[in-house]
């Protein structure tokens, strides 16, 4: 199966990030086609459709371009470890997927605004600095539960696109010390087999 | 005049980590031993090689390695490895400035005027446990106020629950919240959420008295 995996990937993209660590923690092989999006359309590769933006996740029929899809699907492979998306926990592990795709949206769009322009101007931060306060409230929760990971007892997915978010705050200018509970959730995640850095942002919790 | 301040609940800088902190807008970087009897080192942010922030960096046994070029710092905050120089005995002029640290009920207390006179005792019961540390959008005029902690206290005591502020920049305060080992009448995770109804109502300027009586009359909802 994996032999068919093929990632349309798009370096700076923080969805595209997601997906490669995920796609790495849960040690799926696939092919990489690098997909510059700063480039013209002549010069984007061929098997990108038009209107498509990477992540696109290929595999025989299926063709997927949301990094919560994406992930549920290769978290659904038989060669992958269960515990990534553990039957026993997967609505919660659902539920905290889908929050994080939506804040991870939110991320992408404020990048944007704070890099696509050379105006000095503030990206709109309020939904996501909200959505980190209901993350580090959750972790504190669960922490007091004596739990490690957000939704199960080892790290799933929901986790691998949740630290993403926490991880991009930090380039919009989210102090570490106002997450005390996600700093230390986030050096775990650092630590697992397979962890990788996005380029361009420091690796540090 | 000298004074502590409570930067941290002890439960967030445990054995072999490291946090940064902001004190006053300055920044700080705590860590902990990765020895048996682990000390706790409160020092500037601050690499003295190129600058860059020390609590990116890593706990190895008892110093404080620098993420960007692995230079080691030791518990007297002296520098006493430098891997690109290994044979070099390392000048003692290299070092980190460090500030005053104490642990005391649940807390670390540093003092960034280097004040050495801790007033302990006095200040509340003993065998203390830390809860949790909140980031709440209001100055601390206003979180001192509402918690009740007077001008020259560091912590104001209600019941089993003790609760103490500091600033990390102007206009922005930290809350900490620590219990008495043994109350469990006032259960950890209702007591959290607490803080965060606590915090919610000050950042929003809504009414907080009803919040602060629940504590009061130990009936947490
Ligand atoms: S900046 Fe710290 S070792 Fe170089």
């Amino acid at each position: 199966m994996s032999a068919g995996v093929v990632l349309y990937d798009w370096t700076p993209d923080v969805r595209c990030y997601a997906v490669r660590l995920g796609l790495s923690l849960m040690n799926m092989t696939y092919e990489t086609r690098a997909a510059d999006m700063d480039l013209p359309m002549g010069q984007r590769p061929a098997g990108l459709r038009p209107g498509e933006r990477p992540p696109v996740l290929v595999a025989g029929s299926v063709r997927l371009s949301r990094p919560g899809a994406i992930m549920q699907f290769v978290a659904r492979q038989p060669a992958v470890a269960r515990a990534w998306l553990d039957p026993a926990h997967e609505w919660m592990i659902l539920d905290w997927l889908d929050f994080g795709a939506t804040a991870l949206d939110t991320m992408a769009a404020a990048r944007d605004i704070a890099f696509g322009t050379t105006l000095p101007v503030l990206p709109p931060m309020g939904a996501l600095v909200a959505a980190l306060r209901r993350m580090e409230d959750h972790m504190t929760a669960r922490a007091m539960e004596g739990h490690d990971w957000f939704a199960s007892p080892a790290p799933s997915i929901a986790d691998v696109v949740l630290f993403v978010v926490f991880a991009l705050t930090v380039d919009l200018g989210v102090e570490r010390d106002t997450c005390p509970a996600l700093r230390r959730w986030a050096r775990r995640m650092r630590g697992l087999p397979g962890f990788m850095v996005m380029p361009g942002v420091p690796d540090y919790a | 005049m000298k004074r502590w301040q409570p930067v941290s609940v002890l439960s967030d800088i445990r054995r072999g980590e490291v946090a940064g902190v902001r004190i006053d807008g300055r920044e700080v970087v705590l860590w902990r031993e990765d020895t048996p009897t682990p000390a706790l080192h409160a020092w500037e942010d601050r690499c003295p090689h190129r600058g860059m922030r020390l609590s990116f960096g890593f706990v190895r046994d008892d110093a404080l390695g620098c993420l960007y070029h692995g230079w080691q710092f030791g518990g007297g905050a002296r520098c006493r490895l430098i891997p690109a120089h290994p044979q070099v005995r390392v000048p003692a002029s290299i070092h980190v400035h460090a500030y005053s640290v104490r642990e005391h009920a649940g807390l670390a207390w540093v003092s960034m005027d280097g004040a050495e006179d801790f007033p302990v005792g006095g200040t509340g019961p003993d065998n203390v446990q830390p809860v949790r540390t909140l980031h709440v959008n209001a100055s601390v005029g206003a979180l001192r106020h509402v918690t009740g902690i007077a001008p020259d206290a560091g912590i104001a005591w209600h019941g089993p629950v003790g609760l103490a502020v500091h600033e990390p920049v102007a206009g922005q305060g930290m809350l900490h919240v620590v219990r008495v080992a043994d109350a469990e009448e006032v259960p950890l995770p209702a007591l959290s959420r607490w803080a965060e109804r606590l915090r919610d109502a000050v950042e929003s300027g809504a009414v907080t008295d009803r919040i602060m009586n629940e504590l009061a009359m130990g009936e947490l909802a």
